[in-house]
């Protein structure tokens, strides 16, 4: 069993101001991720074997977004159409996947002067719950404390965030949130949502 | 911003300064953000001050560039680390070897020069990846196939200078060997080319390999000595067909004779694709197993074996028991498996395998399983279903290998690979498993009961055993003490590492010590002699120049 403490457990501040110090924390002021500009989703991608990540997909789909679904490898996905795409320009990607996916995509992005802006490592525990462990802009960790209320519809949650990212990048902060959530199954123990986005000053080696 | 060591803050100014008006200031790298992409992803010191991180990067665009970028590092003793595209994951990838370098970044020289489809060559730079080259032969149509890695983003230059190999035929599954000429930049600045490429207007660069007089080009891979600043590779014309085949033996012993029958026919070139081996009993999957084994939620990693069959083990005391080959017998299971793989003409691929055939028939109870036949090239449905390496495809399937295991802890954090060259005989890869699973007891290492070899190169084979890296320091701390403690178990019984990662790389070449270390001594005569500054990739495979080594002594 959680204790309340687990329940909701603020992590380490790693670059910014701890977000402990503010108070921002209830849903109440979540409203903040969608009052600033957001970041245009060129894809938001999902795997097709997981039923969570499916579900996430359906939601996406809901919300207006594009989706493409891959069965772990990212290889199609990158030859025939982010490599052609991020060479004319970057464009922001999303998605919940296995680690192995944002792994060569994050590696893939950096040429071309992208950056992950944020990213939540989210793992089932054996307890019944799952540990949310998210790094990102304060703006999107404000908005993502409502994960605490979704049980096990969390992936929809992740959907809504992921598509309301705020456009301006900001000093990344983190966030541990531990919420009830049972396995699907077929669904791994650990899943990552993220979304990698152009950074103004960062290097881009593309050559169109 | 971090400084080279021995490198005074006000000088690394001034070379950064100049650096900048060489390439351009935007360039060249200094925030930590930027220098942060240049870490190994897979360091075996992920979380500890020994980890080798860069202190900048500069990315020139063309060789022009990389001669003024060697001569300012020259006159500043700035050491410089050149990587094409850095992807080399699990030997270092684009870290330098000595912390503080600055990392000479070849991204940007991503031309292909020329690719001939009637001699079947290209001509390309350091940043064009594997997945560039497909795609351009692709664009234009032409019948040409690129040997690729697994994985295959990385660069055709990196991976034949860190001497990487493929999955086609074994004249261009070895990529050092299957290139041809090379342009490389001295740390004096001075610019060369190899083989026919020192011929004023040669106009057989890329066909004939060693030109006239020493052949010098292996200087250049796992070393040291310059920037290679272009490369010719061969490329394999699309073959008519392609065909496979799997050979399956019920006893133990059986691995002897399937193993000499393999080599003579693939010495003779009767079977030209790489060897598969496999071992249904003990359910070592062969590398076309692999994908039936993560639709199906496993990993190669995992071996779960029938508990009669663990019993068997375990009472026996080993695995060349009668009682292994009776279970084997009894449930219809092989003992050992290999397939044999064919390219070339549809007719010519079946009289190979029947031959084949009739030469395994010499072990009693051998039988035979058609595989794959498919007229080149291939239909959607059929590239869906392959190994895409084993046709030229490259592809990043590898890394949705995710799920945990006791060989594979934290799939997330990398691995590095111990990887020793034994004889290719039966007797050396039980001799191997022997010696291995011994020292892996020793050292608490969590090795599988069984380990085949790679088949990589023709005449030898490769052991690869991947230890896993995490972010536990402490467990990362014992794995590298147990890869050292192996490279000297290897060494004791005269088999030595093909390649490893920069942690590992002075261990292996101290093995490498025959007459005193006459091979050593060599190398650093080169060194001291063509960059006597010491700027180019310090310690790379164990070769540190003079300044370096007197401090050390």
């Amino acid at each position: 069993m959680a204790s309340r403490r687990e329940f909701l457990q603020i992590g380490v501040a790693a670059l910014a101001l701890p977000i402990s110090a503010r108070a921002g924390l209830s849903p109440a002021n979540s409203a903040a991720a969608g009052e600033s500009a957001q970041t245009p989703l060129y894809k938001v991608i999902f795997d097709e074997r997981f039923a969570t990540s499916r579900a996430f997909a359906g939601e996406v789909k809901r919300l207006g977004a594009s989706v493409y679904g891959i069965k772990g490898d990212i290889t199609d996905l990158w030859f025939n159409d982010l490599d052609a795409r991020w060479r004319k320009e970057p464009v922001a990607i999303a998605g919940l996947t296995e680690h192995g996916a944002l792994f060569c995509l994050e590696r893939l992005a950096w040429d071309h002067g992208m950056r992950v802006v944020y990213r939540a490592d989210h793992t089932y525990r054996a307890d019944g719950y799952m540990e949310h462990e998210l790094s990102g802009s304060e703006v999107m960790l404000r908005e993502a404390v409502n994960l605490s209320s979704s049980g096990a519809d969390w992936s929809s949650r992740v959907a809504s965030l992921l598509t309301r990212c705020p456009a301006v990048r900001a000093q990344a902060s983190k966030l541990t949130v531990v919420t009830p959530a049972a396995k699907q199954a077929g669904d791994p123990e650990h899943l990552v949502s993220w979304v990698i986005a152009p950074v103004g000053a960062a290097r881009k080696f593309s050559r169109s | 911003m971090k400084v080279p060591p021995g490198v005074s803050a006000s000088d690394f100014a001034e070379a950064i300064k100049q650096f900048e008006e060489a390439v351009g200031k935007e360039w060249v790298f200094t925030s930590d953000e930027d220098v942060a992409m240049y870490r190994d992803a897979y360091s075996p010191f992920m979380g500890e001050p020994e980890e080798r991180v860069a202190s900048a990067a500069v990315a020139p665009d063309g060789m022009e560039q990389v001669q003024k970028v060697v001569r300012i590092a020259n006159r500043y003793k700035i050491p410089i680390y050149p990587v094409s595209t850095g992807k080399n994951l699990g030997y270092g990838g684009s870290a330098p070897v000595l912390s503080g370098s600055v990392v000479l970044d070849l991204k940007r020289m991503n031309r292909i020069l020329e690719v001939n489809e009637a001699n079947a060559y290209a001509l390309v730079e350091p940043g064009v990846s594997y997945f560039d080259l497909y795609r351009y032969i692709q664009e234009k149509g032409l019948k040409l196939w690129v040997d690729v890695p697994d994985p295959g983003w990385g660069s055709p230059i990196g991976n034949a200078l860190d001497r990487g190999g493929g999955y086609l035929m074994p004249q261009y599954r070895n990529h050092f060997d299957s290139h041809c000429g090379m342009e490389v930049v001295l740390a004096n600045g001075e610019v060369l080319r190899t083989g026919m490429g020192a011929l004023p207007g040669a106009q057989t660069w890329q066909q004939y390999k060693s030109g006239f007089g020493p052949w010098i080009d292996g200087m250049f891979s796992q070393s040291n000595f310059g920037v290679v600043t272009k490369m010719g590779f061969w490329l394999m014309p699309e073959p008519d067909a392609y065909l496979s085949g799997t050979v399956v033996v019920p006893r133990h012993d059986d691995l002897i004779p399937l193993v000499r029958i393999l080599t003579y026919l693939e010495d003779t070139r009767v079977t030209n694709g790489m060897p598969d081996l496999g071992s249904p009993l003990l359910g070592i999957p062969m590398l076309s197993d692999f994908a039936t084994r993560f639709e199906s939620g496993g990993t190669p990693f995992e071996r779960p074996l029938d508990p009669e069959l663990s019993d068997l083990i375990a009472k026996g005391g080993g695995l060349a028991t009668s009682a292994l080959d009776g279970y084997a017998q009894r449930k219809g299971l092989g003992y050992w498996s290999c397939k044999l793989s064919f390219y070339g003409a549809s007719k010519a691929n079946a009289a190979n395998w029947e031959f084949a055939r009739e030469k395994f028939s010499e072990i009693p109870g051998v039988r035979f399983e058609e595989g794959e036949n498919y007229k080149l090239p291939l239909t959607p449905e059929q590239r869906e279903k392959v190994h895409k390496p084993q046709f030229g495809i490259p592809s990043l399937a590898m890394f949705s290998i995710g799920a945990r295991s006791a060989m594979n802890p934290e799939p997330a954090s990398g691995h590095m690979w111990f990887s020793p060259i034994i004889p290719r005989t039966g007797e050396a890869i039980f001799e191997a498993n022997r010696v291995f699973a011994q020292a892996a007891k020793e050292f608490g290492l969590p090795f599988l009961s069984f380990n085949l070899p790679s088949t990589y190169w023709e005449r030898a084979f490769i052991f690869i055993f991947a230890f896993p890296v995490t972010r536990d320091v402490e467990f990362n701390k014992r794995n590298r003490a147990a890869f050292n403690k192996l490279i000297q178990v290897a060494a004791e019984h005269g088999w030595g590492e093909y390649r490893t990662a920069p942690a590992f790389q002075d261990a292996i070449m101290n093995t490498y010590s025959y007459n005193n270390h006459a091979l050593l001594h060599f190398h650093e005569t080169v060194k001291d002699a063509i960059d006597p500054n010491g700027i180019l990739s310090a310690g790379r495979y164990g070769i540190w120049p003079k300044h370096v080594r007197e401090a050390k002594s």
